[in-house]
């Protein structure tokens, strides 16, 4: 089986601030990370390959220094990584960023050989779209499955998967090749190995792209190719926190303090006063 | 590129890619050695939360090009101590002619060594915890991570202060309260220009600021630096004087209020004005020096550096480690390369590191402040002497129409702090000494 698994190069959420005053990220001198909801792709795509043999090829759109976490990834297990990179890249939606992974994978068939399954993360920590999978597949117009949980060959060329929801667990057979949309925290992402993190470093087996080697049109790509406007970004404003922690004996003892607390309040007071007089 | 276990070996494999480690690496992939560093961390220095004072010449005699390359945030060029009791503080200030140390972030100036050891051929590899240190035949022989075995003629532990593998060797016992610090820091940006108007420096200049009195009777210090367009403040505080200080009850507060004490301390509070706090961290730290180094700093195929080797020198309020670490890196790269030409990494032969490390420098200061460990446990130093210091120069400067004669100043203030006058006299000169 030869798997092409999707990364993404994302700022750490955890780190950024906003700036209340323009409304953008503050993203100087915040590190990048492994997109950490792509992390139980990749150790799918390695189970899968642990059991039926064959490659793992991670595809990252990024600029140069996303290198540091394909070498994450490699430390993980995976054979070879391909960084498509450019600045005609820069400025792309969803649309203009899966348009050029599909195109990706389109070139690692030509160049490589036959991709049988691409295999992305739920979303990411830096824009939640979870759009990706969705449109490489319809780009490249193979079956797709999202909320992926755990997959294995049904039989030749077809894949078994399992989507654990709400209420239920469902399985469903796809056709190879396929994209699948692993759940966040499905699997538990294994370590980097000392190992293979050596031989990373030796052998540096890194492909990198730029538009020269894919020839896309411009106009599809970048800025240009991004039909998505944000017309607007609100903040939750900040609530001062009044800093007062009690410890009720029980829920009773909670609800009937918190209820007093509520009366002192003069905005909240007045409702409970009206609930009181039946208004409601 | 299968996994599996290939075996792979090399001349030496270097543990942590702080300052100690990087050094030693970078000096030994010059001189052609193959060596591997492990880094835990993200990124070499990614454990660090320090930013600080570096000394420089101990830097230069391994990379020469340091002040043209490192990332320096201000040289050194004025010296403040003050002590603080309550609103009153008593300053001296000193300015050097010619500044011999710098402000870095530790991260950033970590970052730099350990890429001045790839760019000399060492292989860099971070993210990857070294679970074990491999013995065989009494004789260490490499490194082991999960499965991974990794070998090398020489194992060179820079792990830090935190020495879990010295203690599975069973080289060193484990780090008791005894020996740790808490220190707890704020970095509050209000740019390069404010600095320099605020602390009255030029351009590129810098300021290191020792603080007595702000521990709220807990034996410790606070700091102030400047860096690029930050300033950091923070206290240490020792965990052994602190325990005792809160069973006296003398000191109640939480460690993190004194720092925030220090922030809105009404003669600070203005340096910082307007800043943003951009960063806020507490980090446990050992005290260091002598009582803490290994009883042996070399054994077959091995050698010690760095914090592990308890090189570092906590004087309460300022953490000095980085130039001993470096220097030590560069010590124990020249005795491994001796010992290469002797025939072979053997016990007998890696000793002349420790002999290298008993003539620098490093252990001279280690030996000079020894006496600071006895001032940390004194609480009459953190609240009583601030106290009467602060007292003696308000009754000097404070009189409204008498102005008393400066023994009138102590005798009263000594009082009114609770310390007999000559048993302090004796104690400070005591300390002096040993200073």
């Amino acid at each position: 089986m030869r798997i092409v698994v999707g990364i993404k190069w994302v700022p750490n959420t955890q780190a950024v601030r906003f700036d209340p005053k323009t409304g953008t990220l503050i993203r100087e001198g915040v590190p990048s990370v492994v997109n950490p909801h792509d992390l139980p792709a990749v150790e799918l795509a390695l189970q899968l390959r642990d059991r039926y043999g064959g490659e793992v090829i991670a595809i990252t759109m990024a600029p140069p220094s996303a290198m540091k976490g394909l070498e994450h990834v490699l430390g993980m297990g995976i054979d070879r990584a391909v960084l498509i990179t450019d600045r005609a890249f820069a400025g792309a939606d969803t649309l203009a960023t899966s348009y050029v992974l599909a195109e990706g994978i389109k070139k690692i068939e030509k160049d490589i050989g036959k991709v049988d399954l691409a295999v992305f993360g739920q979303e990411t920590i830096d824009s939640s779209t979870a759009h990706i999978g969705a449109q490489v597949a319809s780009w490249l117009d193979w079956p797709y499955i999202y909320y992926v949980h755990k997959a294995e060959l049904a039989r030749e060329g077809v894949l078994l998967v399992e989507r654990r929801l709400e209420d239920r667990v469902e399985w469903y057979e796809i056709e190879l090749p396929g994209v699948i949309s692993v759940a966040m925290k499905a699997l538990k992402p294994r370590p980097v190995s000392l190992i293979r993190k050596i031989r990373v470093k030796q052998e540096n087996p890194v492909i990198v792209w730029t538009n020269k080697e894919l020839g896309l049109d411009t106009r599809c790509i970048g800025l240009k190719g991004s039909p998505t406007i944000v017309s607007k970004v609100t903040f939750t404003p900040e609530v001062p926190r009044k800093k007062v922690v009690y410890k009720p004996r029980d829920g009773l003892d909670a609800a009937v303090w918190l209820l007093e607390q509520l009366a002192k309040d003069e905005k909240a007071g007045k409702v409970i006063e009206r609930a009181v007089r039946g208004e409601f | 590129m299968p996994g599996g276990s290939t075996p792979q070996k090399f001349d030496v494999i270097v543990v942590g890619a702080g300052p100690a480690g990087s050094a030693a690496a970078y000096l030994l992939a010059k001189k052609g050695f193959k060596v591997l560093v492990i880094e835990r961390g993200r990124g070499a220095g990614s454990k660090e939360l320090y930013g600080g004072r570096v000394y420089a010449a101990p830097l230069r005699e391994v990379w020469p090009e340091l002040d043209k390359e490192a990332p320096i945030h201000r040289w050194v060029r004025k010296e403040r101590i003050s002590v603080v009791n309550g609103e009153t503080v008593a300053t001296i200030e000193y300015t050097a002619s010619k500044p011999v140390s710098f402000t870095a972030y530790l991260p950033e100036l970590a970052g730099w060594m350990a890429k001045k050891a790839e760019e000399a051929g060492a292989l860099l590899v971070d993210e990857v915890r070294v679970d074990e240190i491999i013995v065989e035949n009494g004789k260490i022989v490499g490194v082991r991570s999960g499965d991974d075995r990794v070998y090398a003629d020489v194992v060179i532990d820079a792990e830090g202060a935190n020495r879990l593998l010295l203690e599975k060797l069973g080289m060193v016992e484990r780090a008791s309260p005894e020996n740790l610090a808490v220190g707890v820091k704020e970095v509050i940006k209000i740019g390069g220009k404010n600095i320099e108007e605020r602390f009255g420096l030029e351009p590129g200049e810098g300021l290191a600021w020792v603080l007595v009195g702000v521990t709220s009777g807990a034996p410790g210090g606070g700091f102030i630096y400047t860096f690029k367009d930050t300033v950091s403040l923070g206290v240490v505080v020792h965990l052994r004087g602190a325990i005792k200080a809160i069973e006296s009850g003398a000191f109640t507060d939480h460690v993190y209020k004194l720092v925030e004490g220090l922030r809105i301390h009404p003669y600070f509070r203005k340096l910082w004005a307007d800043g943003d706090i951009v960063e806020y961290g507490a980090h446990l730290t050992i005290e260091g020096g002598l009582s803490f180094m290994p009883k042996k700093l070399v054994a077959p195929g091995f050698v010690i550096i760095g914090d592990a080797a308890g090189l570092l020198l906590n004087t309460g309020y300022t953490i000095r480690g980085v130039d001993f670490a470096v220097y030590s890196g560069k010590l124990a790269a020249e005795a491994v390369e001796e010992a290469f030409n002797k025939g072979g990494p053997t016990e007998e032969n890696l000793k002349v590191y420790e002999e290298k490390l008993r003539d620098s420098f490093v252990y001279k200061e280690l030996v000079k402040h020894r006496g600071i460990e006895k001032v940390m446990k004194d609480p009459d130093f953190f609240t009583k002497y601030p106290a009467m210091l602060t007292l003696t120069l308000g009754k000097l400067f404070e009189g409204e129409y008498e102005e008393p004669t400066i023994l009138e100043a102590l005798l009263s203030s000594a009082r009114e702090a609770g310390v007999p006058l000559l048993s302090s006299l004796l104690k400070l000169l005591w300390v002096v000494r040993r200073l």
